[in-house]
C-alpha cells in the first residue's frame, strides 16, 4: 500500500458517493471496494474515510442504518439518498470534464 | 426528510442522548478495526502485530471519532428542528380541518375579532395623523398661532395688528399670516371661483415650504405698491394651467387683475395649504381703524424664548391699545398664543376618543366572545386532548397545539383586518376631511401596520391563551375516567366563561347608552325648527370683481340679474344677503347700546349681522313680530342707519320688551352714526343648527356690495332651476362664477353630516356589541343545560314542574347579566359625561338611553336564555335519561 497514489483533494466524497451506488455498504465494506476497484492504485485512509462518511450524512447524501453484517455483526450501513444520487451524477460530469481538459492540455505538451 | 425514514418507527425521532451517539460512533469504529485484524491475521500477521497494523493503518482515530461524533450532533440538530416544523405543520393542518367543521364558530370569530381589528387599525390610524405626528412642517414644534384672547374668543387679528406684531416683536424669528380669499379666475373662455389665501411674504419661509418651481415670495412683493405676484397648488396649475411647465413668469388672471405667477408648490401640502388654489402676496396697508379682524398670524418662536415671547405679546399689545382707543373698546383682550398643531386640529379629541373607545371596545368583546367560544369547544375535547396527553404528549406540546388553531384564527381575523384597514384608511383619505383634520396625512404604513400586528397579537393571546391553558392543565386521569359531559374542571370552565359573558355585557352598555345618546342628539337636531321654509331655497354667491364693475355699475348689475331671475319659470321670488342659513355668517359685529354702554374695560357684546336687500323677510319667511321691515330707502341713508333685530336680541339685551326704537353703535366705533331698531322679526338659526339663538343683527344691505349670497324661492323642486338661472348669469356676463350652489336643505343635511357619522359608526360597533353578547349568554346557558341535563329530566321526573325548571335555568343565566349590565350601568355613568360635547338637545344621563338600553339589554338577553331552557323542559324526561 505504500505504493498507492495519495488521493485527490475533493475526489473522495465522489469516490464514496459512487462505491454507494450499486446498494449498501459498510465502512469497511466501502473501504475494501475502492482498493479492489482501483486494484490498490488508490488508497483512501480509514480515518479520512469515516470522516467523508459522517460528513456526507449530516449533508442528507447518504443515510445510515444499523443492520446485520453478513457475519452476523451488527454493523453501520450506508446509502445512497436521492439527493446523494444528483450530487454524483453532477460531481461525476464534473470530473470527467475537469480531467478532460487537464489530459488536453497534457497532450499539447 | 425521506419517507423511508419517517415511518422507521413510531419514536425514530425521539432524541437520543450524546452518550447514545457516542457509543454508536465507537461500535462502528470498532467493527472496521476489527475486521481489518481479522483480514491481516489471515495474511498471517500475529494477533498483537495484527492489531498495531490495523490501527497504524486507520490513521489519527480521536481526531476522528470526535470529528464524526461533531457531524452526528450536528444532524440530530437538523433533525429535531426538522421535527418542530414538521409538528407544528400537523398541528396547523389539524387545526384548520377542525375549524373548517365548525364553520359558524369559525366565520363568528374570525368576522368579528377581524372587524375589530381592521377599524381599530382604521382609527387609531387617523388619530396618530391628526393628534400624533407633528406638523409636517420645518421644526414645527416652534410654530405658533398668534391671537387676539378675549375669552371664551379667540379672534384673528387685523391689519393693524399685524403690522404692529411685526414690527416690535423680537422674540420671533419670523411674524406671518394668512387670510383667507376666493376670487374669480378667468382664461379667457371660462369663468369660476377659486379658493386661496392672502399671506405676508414671509409666510412660505415660516412654514419652511419651498415652491416645486419657481421661487418663494420676496419682501418687494409684500410691500404696498409691489409687484402683484401669485404662487399657484399643484392641482390649480395642473387643472387649470394643464401643467405647463412654463407657467412660472406667465400671468393668471384673478378678480379681473393679472398677478405672476413666481412659484408653483409641490403636490403634497402641509394642512393649512390644503385645499388651496393658490396664495397671493398681501399688501397690507397701514389702516384707519383697528378693525376688521381677518388675519391668522403665525410665528417662529426663537429656540428658547417661549416664555419671553408669551410676555412681548402682552406688552406689545398694550403699547398699541392707546392708539386705536377710538375704535376698539375692548381693552380686557390681550394677545396670546397657541401651538399652531392645536389651531389645526382644533377640538376633535372627545370624537376621536369615542370613535376610538367604541372601536377597540368592540374588538375587546369580540375576542371575550372568541375566548369564551373557543373554552367550549376545548371543553368538549378535554377528553381527546387528555387522551393525548396519556400517550406521552408534553403539556408544551398540547399547549402549542391549542395556539394553533387559535393562531389559525387571528390569521384568518388579521387577514379581513387588514383588508378592512385598508379599504377604510383609502375612504377616510378621499373623503373624511369634512369629518376630521389632517386626514390627507393618514397612510396605511408605519404605525397603521404596527397597531394591526399589535392587535392581531394581543387577539392571539386573548382568544388564544384562556383556553389553551385550560385545555393542556388539570388531571389526565380524571378527565379520562369521567364520562365526558359532566367532567372534573368544569366548575372553574363555568366560572371563566360566566365572566367573560359578564364583561361582554359590562362593556356593551356603555356603548349602547352612547350610540343611543348620539342617535337621540342625532334626532334632535334634525327637529330643530331653522325658523323658515327650508324646501325650495335655492342659495349661490356671486362676486362682482372691482376692476370690470365699479362702484356705479355694482347696483345696477343686481336689479337686473334680480329682474332676469324671477322671470325663469318656477321662480317665485330672488333676494340678496351677505349671510345664509343654517352656518355661513359672513360678518360678525361687536356693538355698544346708547341706553346702556359697556362699561370700560369690558367686552362689547357680538352678534351675527347679517345685510340684506329689503325683500329678504318676506321671500325667506320671517315673521314680523314688531315695528316695520326695511325697506329700499334704508340702504341708501348711510347717516341715518336703520336695523331690524330678531326675537333673541331682543329678549337678551332688552327683557322688558322694550328693544323697538332703541339705538346702537357698531364695530367700536365711538364716533359713527348710530343705528336705529325699527323692527323684530322671528329668530333663524346662522351660526349652526346645534346653536341656540343668541340675536341676530340685520342691516340694511348697501347697493354696492359686490359679494352677495342669492336666494330663490321656487314653486316646485329648487334643484330643477340651477341650470336655468346659471345660463341667466352667464348671459349677463360669462366671465362670472356662480359658487357654492346648494339648496338650504342640502346645506342643513350637510351640517347634520359629522353627528350622523358619528352615530352610524358608534350605532353599528354597538349593534356588534350586543350580538355578540347575545351569542354569548346562549352558548353559557345552552352549555348550562347541556351539563344538567340530567339533574333537569330528574327534577322533571320526580314531579317538578317545566315552570319551575324554567326559572332556576332563566335565573341562572340573568344573575350573570344583571352583574355585567350593572357594571356597565356604574362605566356608563362615568364615560358619558366625556362626550357630552358631542350631545345635543339631551343629558349625559339621559333617562330615556339608560332605562332604554337596560329594558333592551335585559330582553335580549332574556330571550337568549329561554330558548335553551324551553329546549330542555320540552323533552320527555325518560326519554332523557335512557340516553346518558
Amino acid at each position: 500500500m505504500t505504493s498507492s497514489l495519495p488521493i485527490l483533494q475533493g475526489t473522495l466524497d465522489l469516490l464514496v458517493l459512487s462505491v454507494l451506488l450499486p446498494g449498501r455498504l459498510h465502512g469497511y465494506g466501502i473501504a475494501t471496494r475502492v482498493h479492489e476497484r482501483t486494484s490498490g492504485d488508490l488508497a483512501i485512509p480509514d480515518a479520512a474515510l469515516y470522516q467523508a462518511l459522517h460528513r456526507l450524512e449530516r449533508q442528507d447524501l447518504v443515510e445510515a442504518e444499523w443492520r446485520a453484517s453478513d457475519n452476523n455483526r451488527r454493523a453501520r450501513y450506508y446509502t445512497l439518498t436521492a439527493a446523494g444520487r444528483k450530487r454524483l451524477r453532477e460531481e461525476t460530469a464534473n470530473w470527467r470534464r475537469y480531467a478532460r481538459a487537464v489530459e488536453a492540455v497534457l497532450a499539447g505538451a | 426528510m425521506s419517507r423511508h425514514q419517517g415511518r422507521r418507527s413510531p419514536f425514530w425521532y425521539l432524541r437520543r442522548g450524546r452518550r447514545a451517539l457516542e457509543s454508536d460512533l465507537d461500535e462502528e469504529l470498532k467493527l472496521h478495526i476489527d475486521l481489518r485484524i481479522e483480514e491481516l491475521r489471515a495474511s498471517g500477521l500475529s494477533a498483537e502485530d495484527a492489531r498495531r497494523e490495523a490501527l497504524r493503518q486507520f490513521g489519527d482515530l480521536e481526531y476522528t471519532r470526535r470529528y464524526c461524533h461533531e457531524q452526528d450532533r450536528e444532524k440530530e440538530k437538523q433533525m429535531a428542528r426538522g421535527l418542530l416544523f414538521e409538528e407544528l405543520f400537523q398541528d396547523l393542518k389539524i387545526s384548520l380541518r377542525g375549524l373548517v367543521r365548525a364553520p359558524i364558530m369559525t366565520l363568528t370569530i374570525v368576522a368579528t375579532v377581524g372587524l375589530g381589528i381592521g377599524a381599530t387599525t382604521v382609527i387609531f390610524s387617523a388619530i396618530d395623523a391628526a393628534l400624533l405626528r407633528s406638523l409636517p412642517y420645518a421644526d414645527s414644534g416652534r410654530i405658533v398661532r398668534i391671537y387676539t384672547d378675549s375669552p371664551p374668543n379667540k379672534f384673528p387679528f387685523s391689519v393693524a395688528d399685524y403690522l404692529a406684531l411685526n414690527a416690535q416683536q423680537t422674540r420671533f424669528e419670523k411674524i406671518a399670516g394668512y387670510a383667507s380669499r376666493s376670487m374669480a379666475f378667468t382664461d379667457g373662455a371660462t369663468a369660476e371661483r377659486v379658493r386661496g389665501r392672502l399671506v405676508s411674504w414671509t409666510y412660505f419661509s415660516l412654514l419652511g415650504l419651498r415652491p416645486a418651481a419657481g421661487r418663494d415670495f420676496v419682501e418687494s412683493e409684500g410691500r404696498p405698491g409691489g409687484p402683484r405676484s401669485v404662487i399657484l397648488s399643484d392641482g390649480f396649475w395642473r387643472q387649470r394651467l394643464g401643467g405647463r411647465p412654463d407657467a412660472v413668469g406667465r400671468a393668471v388672471r384673478l378678480d379681473g387683475e393679472d398677478y405672476t405667477v413666481v412659484g408653483i408648490l409641490p403636490p403634497v401640502v402641509g394642512p393649512l395649504e390644503q385645499g388651496q388654489d393658490f396664495f397671493i402676496a398681501a399688501q397690507w396697508t397701514t389702516p384707519p381703524r383697528k378693525g376688521p379682524f381677518f388675519i391668522t398670524a403665525l410665528g417662529r418662536v426663537r429656540p428658547g424664548s417661549d416664555r419671553a415671547a408669551a410676555d412681548e405679546l402682552h406688552a406689545i399689545n398694550r403699547s398699541i391699545f392707546p392708539v386705536w382707543r377710538v375704535s376698539y373698546q375692548d381693552d380686557r383682550a390681550t394677545w396670546g398664543m397657541m401651538d399652531l398643531k392645536a389651531h389645526v386640529v382644533g377640538d376633535v379629541r372627545a370624537t376621536a376618543g369615542l370613535a376610538l373607545g367604541a372601536v377597540a371596545l368592540v374588538w375587546l368583546i369580540a375576542c371575550a366572545n372568541a375566548s369564551s367560544l373557543l373554552i367550549a369547544r376545548v371543553t368538549s375535547r378535554r377528553r381527546e386532548l387528555a387522551v393525548r396527553a396519556a400517550l406521552g404528549a408534553s403539556r408544551a406540546r398540547v399547549l402549542r397545539y391549542l395556539l394553533a388553531e387559535s393562531s389559525l384564527l387571528a390569521v384568518g381575523a388579521a387577514a379581513i383586518g387588514t383588508a378592512l384597514a385598508w379599504t377604510g384608511i383609502r375612504l377616510l383619505r378621499e373623503a373624511g376631511g369634512a369629518f376630521f383634520p389632517r386626514t390627507q396625512e393618514i397612510a396605511f404604513a408605519g404605525p397603521a401596520l404596527w397597531i394591526l400586528a399589535g392587535l392581531t397579537a394581543a387577539s392571539t393571546l386573548l382568544f388564544g391563551l384562556v383556553p389553551a391553558l385550560h385545555g393542556s392543565g388539570g388531571p389526565v386521569e380524571a378527565s379520562l375516567r369521567s364520562s365526558g359531559r359532566s367532567s372534573t374542571g368544569s366548575v372553574s370552565v363555568r366560572r371563566v366563561r360566566r365572566i367573560l359573558v359578564a364583561t361582554q355585557f359590562a362593556i356593551a352598555t356603555p356603548l349602547l347608552i352612547v350610540a343611543g345618546l348620539l342617535l337621540v342628539s342625532l334626532n334632535e337636531l334634525g327637529r330643530v325648527d331653522l325658523g323658515f321654509n327650508t324646501h325650495n331655497l335655492l342659495t349661490a354667491t356671486i362676486l362682482l370683481p372691482a376692476a370690470q364693475y365699479p362702484n356705479d355699475r355694482v347696483g345696477a348689475f343686481w336689479d337686473e340679474l334680480q329682474r332676469r331671475a324671477q322671470s325663469i319659470p318656477g321662480v317665485a321670488g330672488m333676494t340678496y344677503s351677505d349671510s345664509r342659513p343654517p352656518s355661513d355668517v359672513n360678518n360678525f359685529n361687536n356693538f355698544d347700546l346708547l341706553e346702556a354702554p359697556t362699561p370700560p374695560g369690558e367686552s362689547q357684546p357680538v352678534t351675527p349681522w347679517i345685510t340684506v336687500a329689503p325683500d329678504y323677510f318676506q321671500l325667506v319667511g320671517l315673521n314680523l313680530l314688531q315695528g316695520r321691515l326695511l325697506d329700499v330707502r334704508d340702504g341708501l341713508r348711510p347717516n341715518l342707519e336703520s336695523v331690524v333685530v330678531d326675537r333673541a336680541w331682543a329678549r337678551r339685551f332688552f327683557p322688558d320688551g322694550t328693544a323697538l326704537g332703541k339705538r346702537l353703535r357698531s364695530g367700536g366705533c365711538s364716533v359713527c352714526p348710530a343705528a336705529t331698531v325699527v323692527g323684530i322679526v322671528s329668530d333663524v338659526k346662522y351660526v349652526g343648527v346645534d346653536k341656540p339663538d343668541e340675536g341676530t343683527v340685520y342691516a340694511p344691505m348697501p347697493p354696492q356690495q359686490r359679494s352677495r349670497y342669492v336666494m330663490l324661492r321656487t314653486n316646485g323642486d329648487a334643484a330643477a332651476v340651477v341650470a336655468p338661472f346659471r345660463q341667466v348669469v352667464r348671459e349677463l356676463d360669462a366671465g362670472l362664477p356662480l359658487a357654492s350652489v346648494a339648496t338650504i336643505d342640502e346645506l342643513v343635511s350637510q351640517s347634520l353630516q359629522r353627528p350622523r357619522s358619528l352615530s352610524i359608526l358608534v350605532g353599528g360597533f354597538a349593534i356588534v356589541a350586543l350580538v355578540l353578547s347575545m351569542i354569548g349568554i346562549y352558548g353559557v346557558m345552552a352549555y348550562y343545560v347541556q351539563q344538567h341535563a340530567k339533574d333537569i329530566s330528574i327534577r322533571l321526573a320526580l314531579g317538578g314542574t317545566p315552570h319551575d325548571v324554567l326559572r332556576l335555568i332563566v335565573g341562572q343565566g340573568m344573575g350573570i347579566v344583571s352583574i355585567g349590565l350593572a357594571i356597565g350601568l356604574a362605566a356608563a355613568v362615568g364615560l358619558t359625561r366625556l362626550v357630552a360635547s358631542l350631545l345635543f338637545g339631551v343629558g349625559a344621563l339621559d333617562p330615556r338611553a339608560f332605562g332604554g338600553v337596560t329594558a333592551l339589554l335585559l330582553t335580549i338577553a332574556l330571550v337568549a336564555c329561554l330558548v335553551p331552557a324551553r329546549r330542555v323542559t320540552a323533552l320527555e324526561p325518560a326519554a332523557m335519561l335512557r340516553q346518558e
